[in-house]
């Protein structure tokens, strides 16, 4: 028994390293701060390793830890104490299409982007990083969110439309690696 | 950029999206995975879950009663729950949180709270359960994540449409919420409605909450009487913005 579960450490130990450096680049764009994107990557760790007996041996562990991290920051941003439900800044922006054909222009440093990533809303937030740094499925982000096919489609579309709307962002020049 | 990309069909925004995240990531500093503080944290956690184990056993005894409530709602609303004990995992407690009629259509949003399956043989049947009673595919959690854990979905029936998830969650255990703390979702009453015209706002409140404010673009508020639910340790609140305006923001007042 103690020998399986040496192996059971072993074999935690061994998916935390390998997953470190990914997870660890998801949460800082969950975050936007380092130590935070730390802080939240460890609080996960551990609570996957309270039940990796059984998360070990499923299909997908990393999955399991991506709902445990996305719950884990939401929990964070959940604590409100007035639920703004539909900011100023949505309006307008939530009926935009999202191609229209034009292009963004990518950010000459990183702090416009996580300036702009900190605008949105933790949902949207959520659902960019994972559609579009993760590159899950939609049904994969529903997944690792809690919620609906819908609800991702929609905080993806908001969450895109916005990022595109932000001066800081959209004004900077498109460079050549972009293909 | 993720190095598995599989490329899904992008837009030219999303996908400049996707490089600028890509590019953002490459100043984190990854350093050595700290293995032993999490190995330590996480066997901290498992003495503490056993501990509140028990202590939680004590609670759903003293709360799992049957209870029948009437509670006042919106205008031109009625709301009522129905709370009956249960005990097996493939029948949820239901309650209705709130029910009313919109352009001669009745609407009803109901909660439902599914006990933790023991095993996957259990959380399988329990699976079965949830897709009969209505949660679409998007919400239903996957069988692994289901074990040793309560899930909670609140949904929207409008006139014969099918269950509509609004908020939903599967826990090991509930979030606390205190004092003023709540958590809310929007939706669209109707597809009419429009992206984005969250007109519908369900949301959980600490036990001790007695009143929520909603207030609407319109300049207009209401003021929603939270109501507990059966198998939820957190009371609910349903706000409904008349046609064309949209909620702006919720909060406890009281």
């Amino acid at each position: 028994m103690g020998e399986r579960k040496d192996a059971r450490d072993e074999e935690f130990q061994s998916f935390m390293i390998g997953r470190w450096p990914r997870l660890l680049r998801t949460a800082f764009l969950l975050t936007g701060e380092q130590h935070a994107a730390e802080d939240l990557v460890q609080t996960t760790l551990e609570q996957v390793f309270v039940a990796w007996r059984r998360v070990g041996s499923a299909d997908d562990p990393e999955a399991y830890t991506r709902r445990v991290m996305i719950n884990a920051h939401a929990r964070r941003h959940r604590r409100k104490l007035k639920e703004f439900l539909a900011p100023k800044d949505d309006s307008g922006l939530v009926r935009e299409v999202p191609d229209t054909g034009d292009r963004i222009a990518q950010a000459d440093d990183r702090s416009a982007l996580l300036r702009a990533l900190a605008q949105l809303p933790p949902r949207q937030r959520e659902a960019v990083v994972l559609r579009y740094w993760e590159d899950l499925t939609e049904t994969q982000t529903a997944q690792a969110m809690g919620c609906s096919v819908g609800t991702v489609k929609s905080n993806a579309a908001k969450g895109i439309a916005k990022l595109r709307a932000i001066p800081g962002l959209a004004d900077m020049v498109t460079q050549g690696g972009r293909n | 950029m993720s190095a598995d990309r599989k490329n899904h069909d992008m837009t030219q925004a999303e996908a400049d999206i996707a490089l600028l995240l890509a590019d953002a990531t490459d100043g984190v500093e990854i350093g050595t995975a700290p293995v032993q503080a999490v190995l330590r944290g996480g066997r901290r956690r498992r003495t503490r879950r056993w501990a509140v184990a028990t202590a939680t056993a004590v609670v759903v005894l003293a709360g799992s009663a049957g209870a029948t409530l009437a509670v006042t709602g919106l205008p031109g609303e009625h709301r009522a729950q129905v709370a009956h004990q249960v005990s097996d995992v493939t029948v949820p407690q239901v309650s209705e949180l709130a029910h009313g009629t919109d352009q001669g259509k009745r609407w009803r949003v109901v909660l439902s709270v599914w006990a933790a399956p023991r095993d996957r043989a259990e959380a399988a049947e329990q699976l079965k359960a949830m897709r009969k009673f209505g949660i679409d595919g998007g919400a239903l959690p996957r069988l692994d994540e289901l074990v040793g854990k309560t899930s909670h979905y609140t949904g929207l029936y409008y006139g014969d449409e099918p269950l509509r998830p609004i908020m939903f969650d599967t826990v090991t255990k509930w979030e606390k919420l205190t004092g003023h703390e709540l958590e809310s979702a929007g939706v669209p009453l109707t597809e009419e409605d429009g992206e984005g015209a969250n007109r519908l706002v369900v949301g959980m409140v600490a036990s001790t909450a007695r009143l929520v404010e909603c207030t609407f673009d319109n300049g207009t508020s209401h003021f929603a009487r939270p109501t507990t639910a059966a198998g939820s340790p957190v009371s609910w609140y349903v706000c409904l913005a008349p046609q064309g305006v949209r909620p702006k923001t919720a909060e406890v007042v009281k």
